[in-house]
């Protein structure tokens, strides 16, 4: 992603419009980039940018902004899209031409943007898509009309085709054209006011005068939320100008609406034909079922019952080829390098760490692979609605389902998610609680412990069900507990969500995205993982102990797990585990890295060619204590996985928190509450069980 | 039938969007309240015809070609009369 200010020297282009118009999919087929997508509003929630060239051969600058349905904004995302329209946002210079994108299927619903976009001064062109499903809904949109009411050039396109992208560019020849005059006329007290004010504003030596006068008359936030672009003086006038339109009967948010709906309805009726009326589509006929107050609720189970199930049963195969390339790698190391200190790194150390870690890349493909099915397939927003009952009881709505979900694949985009919520208090609560969602990187240990405590692909899948079902659980309850006391004098937060028309998937995306992650995944493992299964080899290897003592014990990694076997002990767990957990606060996978290094470290054993994650689990189950009894009961192994659901071991994420609440105390909070709840939970548990005779 | 009679009935026969039957088409014709704007930006506004296809505590309705869930709450600020 371009950083702002990095294509200064570019002629700068914006794509604008509703959530899930369709502008990341547009800007991808422009620019050949491939930025994530998904059928349900609020996927993209920054600016971001890429070049372009046109077929004249000049280079643009392509902004990608968040969806708003309004330039007055409800939530975070919708201001950056109004402050850069604007030109508000330090270091960056509004556009010089907007791609207003405008669902044909709905377009009335749209111009109201569309005029707000033509009434900051910058110049428009509108990109009419999906104009099939216009004419499928019975509307016809006559568009050389459309473009003679709103003046301005307007192109049939859809993204996902390709269709009209390259009509689409040739518009964008130099020089751009002028901008649109305002189409909407207000009552003359309101028209004065304008006037008044963008004298006042230009002489203030505010640029774009016009835009802002008309923006600050027609949004009372706007008049009094802090502009670094406004001087107070600018703010004071626009509101001595609205009282001045209020005192003869005419505010100027209403009228300013009114005027704009008028002219949407002259345009609406000069340029639309409907056809009749509009037949049940196929979406409203699942509809009936997926958002049925029963059978929305079976559906859901089961599509997420299938997710997991998947993963578990069709994993296998893979995972069997990688477990095979590894040991054949470790059984050739061995083989090729003479006995010593070199062979044990690469052997025990890098092949059976990092392999211990990659082996679980089948999973992770599947679970991305669902997650971008479901993302394209339109049925998140159907989820959410359906959550929306369940959210209330948590003081949320279905908004907050959306990040939420997100978070199962990875926390940050998640958390970043959380800006499409108009509420403040339901977005700080959505983001306090959404590290509990199971994130993709607690994948390889769920896999690599799950199969300890029971067998069976069924049973596999219920636990794994439960472990997810347990962290959003708690997480609810916790937002319920941390809504009564988190103040803030705001009405209930209400749920407000536009349910996109079912799409079959852009199979060719959604497998570009996946093969994206798992690339991802390998780096982490080939860079940050290889790292620390280095270090931790060299602190499990040496010093070297004198003959016939133990290695491990005699380690510096020995005697970390030995300093911090007094406070895991409780837990069920030794000091191995111990060190274990601690170095997975780098990356929490690491813990099976770390697993197998300390496991392989320890064992005088010649190496031989088991597979990677069947050695550990074999090692963690047959590993005895001094008296014979197991070290590693099934105890021990739940109260680690409950340890797992609940801590928070991603330094990334709470510098996202801290970014996104502008505050180290709800970053260092969430850390330590979360740290603090997953011992208590993981004692509980442990402790609990032994009590109960386990 | 006088302006002023039909007007008269225009209005009698005006409820708010939660009490609208399912299944039927409406017209909005004001919106009260203090999420009026958001509503009308999202689609709401005076004259647009709504079809409410779901009831509950979250409604459901089709909207310009759009389904839009919505709240109780939201819906009790948006007026509308059977068309």
């Amino acid at each position: 992603m371009s950083e702002s200010g990095e294509h200064t020297l570019l002629p700068k282009v914006a794509l604008v419009g509703h959530p899930n118009v369709g502008k990341t999919t547009l800007f991808n087929a422009l620019t050949g980039e491939n930025r994530r997508v998904g059928n349900y509003p609020g996927v993209t929630v920054e600016r971001s940018s890429a070049t372009l060239r046109t077929p004249h051969g000049h280079e643009l600058e392509l902004l990608d902004l968040p969806g708003a349905y309004s330039l007055s904004p409800n939530s975070p995302d919708e201001t950056v899209t109004r402050d850069v329209l604007l030109g508000d946002l330090p270091d960056e210079p509004a556009p010089d031409l907007v791609i207003c994108v405008v669902d044909a299927a709905s377009l009335e619903r749209h111009l109201y943007f569309v005029l707000q976009v033509i009434d900051t001064g910058i110049p428009v062109v509108i990109a009419l898509n999906q104009v099939d499903r216009a004419e499928d809904k019975g509307l016809r949109i006559n568009r050389q009309v459309l473009a003679d009411e709103l003046e301005v050039p307007v192109i049939a396109c859809q993204g996902t085709t390709g269709r009209g992208i390259i009509q689409l560019k040739q518009t964008l020849r130099f020089p751009f054209p002028p901008p649109t005059p305002r189409h909407w006329k207000g009552p003359g007290a309101v028209e004065k006011a304008i006037e008044k004010l963008r004298k006042k504003l230009a002489e203030a030596g505010i640029e774009r005068a016009q835009a802002h006068a008309i923006h600050l008359l027609a949004d009372t936030g706007y008049r009094v939320e802090a502009q670094s672009h406004l001087t107070p003086e600018a703010q004071v006038a626009a509101r001595e100008m609205a009282s001045e339109c209020i005192a003869k009967d005419h505010p100027p948010e209403d009228e300013i609406t009114e005027a704009r709906f008028l002219c949407i309805r002259r345009t609406i009726s000069a340029s639309v034909i409907e056809k009749g009326s509009e037949a049940e589509s196929l979406s409203d006929k699942i509809d009936r079922y997926a958002l049925h107050p029963f059978w929305g609720w079976v559906i859901f189970g089961a599509v997420m019952f299938a997710a997991f199930w998947s993963i578990f049963r069709f994993a296998g195969i893979p995972m069997d080829l990688i477990e095979k390339g590894f040991g054949a790698m470790a059984s050739g190391v061995s083989s090729l390098l003479p006995e010593g200190d070199l062979r044990d790194l690469i052997s025990k150390g890098v092949i059976e760490g990092v392999g211990s870690v990659v082996i679980f890349l089948p999973q992770i493909v599947l679970l991305f692979l669902f997650i971008g099915l479901l993302e394209g397939s339109g049925y998140m927003a159907r989820a959410a609605f359906l959550m929306d009952k369940v959210m209330s009881r948590a003081g949320l709505t279905g908004k907050s389902f959306l990040p939420l979900l997100s978070g199962f694949a990875c926390a940050i985009p998640g958390v970043m998610a959380a800006r499409t919520i108009n509420s403040p208090k339901e977005r700080l609560l959505t983001i306090l609680i959404l590290p509990w969602m199971s994130c993709s990187a607690r994948l390889p240990v769920y896999f690599l412990l799950i199969p300890l405590l029971v067998v069976g692909s069924l049973a596999q899948t219920m636990v794994m069900f439960l472990m997810y079902a347990l962290g959003t659980g708690t997480a609810l309850l916790a937002a319920w507990i941390l809504g009564k006391r988190i103040e803030r004098s705001e009405p209930t937060p209400q749920f407000l969500l536009e349910l996109p028309p079912y799409r079959l998937p852009d199979f060719g995306y959604v497998l570009r995205h996946v093969l994206g992650r798992a690339l991802s995944f390998l780096k982490k493992a080939g860079t940050v993982i290889l790292g620390i299964v280095i270090i931790l080899w060299a602190l499990s290897s040496y010093p070297k102990a004198p003959e016939g003592e133990d290695q491990l014990a005699h380690s510096v990694m020995g005697r970390i797990g030995q300093a911090i076997e007094p406070v895991v002990e409780p837990l069920g767990w030794d000091g191995r585990m111990g060190g274990a957990m601690l170095t997975s606060f780098a990356a929490r996978e690491v813990f099976n890295g770390s697993m197998a290094v300390t496991f392989a470290v320890d064992e005088d054993a010649e190496e031989d060619d088991d597979a990677v994650r069947d050695k550990i689990r074999e090692r963690i189950s047959t590993a005895k204590k001094e008296d014979g009894s197991p070290r590693y009961p099934p105890l021990t192994i739940l109260s680690l996985l409950i340890f797992y659901i609940y801590a928070l071991q991603c330094l990334p994420t709470t510098i996202v928190v801290k970014n996104e609440t502008r505050s180290w105390r709800w970053a260092l909070g969430q850390l330590a509450g979360m740290s603090a709840f997953a011992y208590v939970a993981a004692l509980a548990v442990y402790q609990g069980g032994k009590l109960m005779g386990f | 039938m006088s302006v002023g009679l039909t007007e008269a009935l225009e209005r009698d026969s005006a409820l708010n969007l939660d009490q609208a039957a399912v299944g039927c088409n409406f017209q909005v014709t004001s919106l009260k309240g203090p999420a009026c704007r958001q509503l009308r930006e999202i689609g709401f506004c005076e004259e647009m015809r709504v079809r409410k296809i779901a009831d509950g505590r979250t409604l459901l309705c089709a909207v310009c070609g759009t389904r839009l869930a919505l709240s109780r709450t939201l819906a009790k600020q948006v007026r509308v009369t059977p068309v």
